[in-house]
């Protein structure tokens, strides 16, 4: 796997040309097309998420077993249309559809607020402090990396029950090695630079050095992971839902309709698993395509060509 | 077309599972799917039924009660009670042996029955916990090479049937093993013996003697229902056990196998914990008022669960007892919100200003019973609809809901079924037998219903015994601890090359299966 340490220089934005650089990466996603589609797909997905309930035609929670199982574009109650189809409780496939965005961008942005909080400070205490505290951080990291994560974040779940507090959390946690590895290496090469020697020959407390002069040059490749991280975790809360450990089961996920289409498949119920899926499929390949572009945008190597 | 496109499935199903070590259905063998994993062979320690169904093929009982209620016996050739009703004799057939070789005598079904009892060994399972709590089982002693007698504390009309449920063993192979050995590696007295268990995956057994018709029988651990389906329709089963009911079709229309649907005796309701504790709960004080719980049997339209999410049309349950044995003189509740909500006013749970009554908190496991999660969010949403707001907790089934329930531990409202059987009114009963059974998890201790036992244990005809148990069911109808929902109709997938028929009492038993 490539090490983004390794391959993304430091670019370290500041409000001088910030304009410049938000020019150039227009031009640049105008020319590659695909991030341009991806960006708008992600747009589409957060008015959703935010407007869901205004959005859905029906109640995602309102049962109806006299309706169960329709097709899509079958009679709803009162006048209504299913047009996505009804689960097998009677419940409006798209009106939950429209739900679950909110729950999976929800659980995607904040579990990778609270792993990258916590991967970088953990990765700046031990990129600047070395010794027995990168020492202790770095082994804890690796301790957690010798678990698979998924058995982990269940054990966690069977523990703690479901919810997605919990989910958040455990989601997140699984998270703060990536960071703190980057965070680290980068912290390394730049508390030997000039601009940090100088802060603190200024007199500058470790903390106002740390999060102040080294932490706003790091911001670039903790983005790019971020990114592709955001789409893990989308897929990480589908797959804990599909086994029963995400939120509660009247809260509507993309994971969890998934997870109740499966009795349905063998029976030809396709639109159970085929639109949640497609929702999943389309949201991860458009957040790992922006990373994929962020990631050329903030290479040192290929702006000095572009 | 619909036919190529199940055949198209099936050959998926097939092409993925291929390369599996597996076993496979063949001539001499007969290959099981069960939903749920096999726990343990201590037949002390057996609690469940897809665990009893295996277990029972490894251990002979003294009899055994039919799926009509009959009984026949088994190791015993006959049965003789005490006019008191405290001793019942049994009558060893001599020259049988157990798997090891020992002979098989009185001396050891007199250990069998006391292992189970003996409080060092800690048992749990179906023998010590409901049969030993439920006839008070005092302790058997061998009279002689092939007589055995079993001493009750209390008469009690349903003994004979419920000693026929305790696995028998020998005592010299059992002495000499340690618990776990015992619970891994058992030495039987059944037609079949354990070849091989791999938990999670496979259980192997071959025939050592009769009845069966099949040299091997092989139970594989298949816990997701569409996988069951695909394997049975792919030819790789032979039986599976809790067809998913919206895969019914399929496999009818499959050519290669078809379903046996079984009204069942277990009974399925949401049981409202009573205990002190759970008063102390949001809406664990409102269900300790009885017109609560009454107004709640208006407000689930059960027929409907059943026809809908079942694919199974019902009559909704009236108690405790399975339909020949219940009192015939209670109509089912029908489905009337409007009468709950009169009900609900009426005990003092008005609606409040965002349209709730009360907040409660509905508990349940997941995977164990026909539909069970989707029945309980159905019943959920019937009761919010009523004006409760009901937090549904739907746990995994085994490591996290069996525990609470072990505990009586769940609530305010929990989802549980029970099995039942036919052959006495008084078996099923037999779950509220003292307030403190281990089975009441309800807590409930009404005096109408438990002071009765005695009046039950005196009776001196089978007919003042019926009056006593209508009057105790008609207190369990109108004020009791079960929200009454419906007896669940079981449904077995079974590949066409074998006949075997299902039972209504969920015993698989395959003694009797032969091929087509």
């Amino acid at each position: 796997m490539t090490n983004l340490a390794d391959t993304i220089a430091i670019a370290p934005v500041t409000r001088s040309n910030f304009s410049r650089e938000l020019r150039r990466a227009g031009r640049s996603m105008v020319a590659a097309k695909w991030p341009l589609l991806a960006l708008a797909i992600l747009f589409v997905v957060l008015v959703v998420a935010i407007f869901g309930p205004w959005l859905s035609p029906l109640d995602p929670n309102r049962q109806n077993i006299m309706l169960r199982l329709a097709g899509p574009m079958a009679p709803g109650p009162n006048g209504a249309t299913f047009m996505l189809g009804s689960d097998a409780l009677g419940r409006d496939v798209l009106s939950r559809l429209l739900y679950g965005a909110r729950v999976s961008l929800l659980v995607g942005i904040s579990a990778i607020l609270v792993g990258g909080t916590i991967g970088t400070v953990a990765g700046l205490l031990s990129g600047y402090f070395g010794g027995w505290i990168d020492d202790v951080i770095m082994r804890m990291g690796d301790i957690q990396l010798a678990f698979p994560f998924i058995l982990l974040a269940i054990m966690f779940l069977v523990v703690l029950g479901p919810g997605v507090v919990n989910l958040i959390l455990v989601l997140g946690i699984g998270q703060w090695v990536t960071y703190a590895r980057i965070v680290r290496a980068q912290t390394l090469s730049l508390r030997e630079k000039e601009f940090v020697e100088a802060a603190r020959a200024m007199g500058d407390s470790t903390i106002s050095i740390m999060f102040r002069t080294i932490l706003p040059n790091i911001v670039a490749p903790l983005t790019v992971i971020a990114s592709f991280n955001v789409a893990s975790v989308i897929l990480a809360e589908a797959s804990l839902s599909f086994l029963g450990l995400g939120v509660p089961p009247q809260t509507p996920t993309w994971g969890s309709m998934l997870a109740q289409s499966r009795d349905q498949l063998i029976a030809n119920r396709w639109w159970l698993a085929v639109f949640p899926g497609m929702a999943i499929v389309v949201t991860v390949l458009s957040f790992n395509i922006i990373g994929d572009w962020l990631r050329d945008l903030l290479d040192p190597r290929l702006k000095e060509r572009g | 077309m619909l036919r190529k496109k199940h055949l198209l499935i099936a050959s998926a199903a097939g092409l993925l599972l291929a390369g599996t070590t597996f076993a496979q259905a063949s001539g001499d063998t007969l290959v099981v799917g069960l939903s749920a994993d096999i726990t343990t062979f201590e037949p002390a320690s057996v609690s469940s039924r897809d665990n009893a169904n295996v277990v029972r093929h490894i251990f002979d009982t003294l009899q055994s009660i039919e799926g009509d209620g009959s009984v026949v016996p088994d190791l015993a050739t006959n049965l003789a009670i005490s006019e008191d009703g405290l001793a019942y004799t049994y009558t060893i057939e001599s020259g049988r042996t157990c798997h090891d070789g020992e002979a098989l005598t009185a001396e050891d079904v007199a250990f069998s029955f006391n292992r189970a009892k003996d409080p060092a060994n800690a048992f749990t399972g179906n023998t010590p916990g409901f049969v030993f709590s439920s006839v008070g089982f005092v302790d058997a002693v061998a009279l002689s090479d092939t007589e055995v007698q079993i001493n009750i504390s209390a008469k009690n009309q349903i003994a004979f049937g419920l000693l026929a449920e305790v696995y028998i063993h020998c005592k010299d192979s059992y002495e000499k093993m340690t618990l776990e050995q015992a619970a891994t590696t058992p030495i039987g007295s059944g037609s079949y013996k354990l070849e091989s268990w791999m938990p999670g995956s496979e259980v192997r057994l071959s025939k050592v003697a009769e009845p069966g018709n099949f040299q091997n029988i092989v139970y594989r651990i298949i816990p997701e229902a569409s996988t069951r389906s695909a394997e049975l329709m792919a030819g790789n089963v032979d039986i599976i056990t809790n067809v998913a009911p919206d895969q019914i079709d399929v496999i009818n229309d499959s050519g290669t196998s078809a379903v046996q649907s079984v009204q069942g005796t277990r009974r399925m309701y949401v049981g409202f914990n009573l205990s002190p504790e759970f008063a102390a709960m949001p809406g664990g004080d409102a269900i300790q008022n009885p017109d609560v719980r009454r107004a709640l049997q208006y407000a689930v339209d059960v027929p409907a669960i059943c026809s809908q999410l079942l694919n199974f049309p019902c009559e909704r349950m009236t108690g405790i007892v399975n339909p020949p044995n219940a009192n015939k003189s209670l109509p089912p509740y029908p489905y009337d919100p409007k009468k709950a909500e009169e009900l609900l006013d009426a005990a003092g749970w008005q609606r409040q200003a965002d349209g709730t009554r009360f907040t409660i908190r509905f508990q349940a496991g997941r995977g164990r019973y026909l539909n069970d999660e989707n029945v309980v969010l159905a019943v959920a949403q019937y009761l919010s609809d009523v004006g409760l707001k009901v937090e549904t907790d739907i746990m995994e089934w085994g490591s996290v809901y069996v525990p609470l329930i072990r505990k009586r531990n769940v609530g305010p409202l929990f989802f549980l079924g029970s099995g039942g059987a036919l052959w006495s009114p008084l078996y099923d009963m037999t779950d509220l037998a003292k307030a403190d059974s281990g089975t009441n998890y309800t807590h409930w201790n009404d005096p109408r219903w438990f002071d009765r036992w005695t009046d039950i244990a005196a009776s001196k005809s089978p007919e003042e015994t019926r009056v006593i148990i209508d009057e105790m069911l008609k207190v369990f109808y109108e004020d009791g601890p079960w929200m009454h929902m419906y007896f669940q109709p079981d449904f077995y997938g079974v590949s066409k090359r074998l006949n075997w028929t299902a039972r209504p009492d969920e015993k698989v038993y395959l003694f009797s299966a032969t091929l087509n």
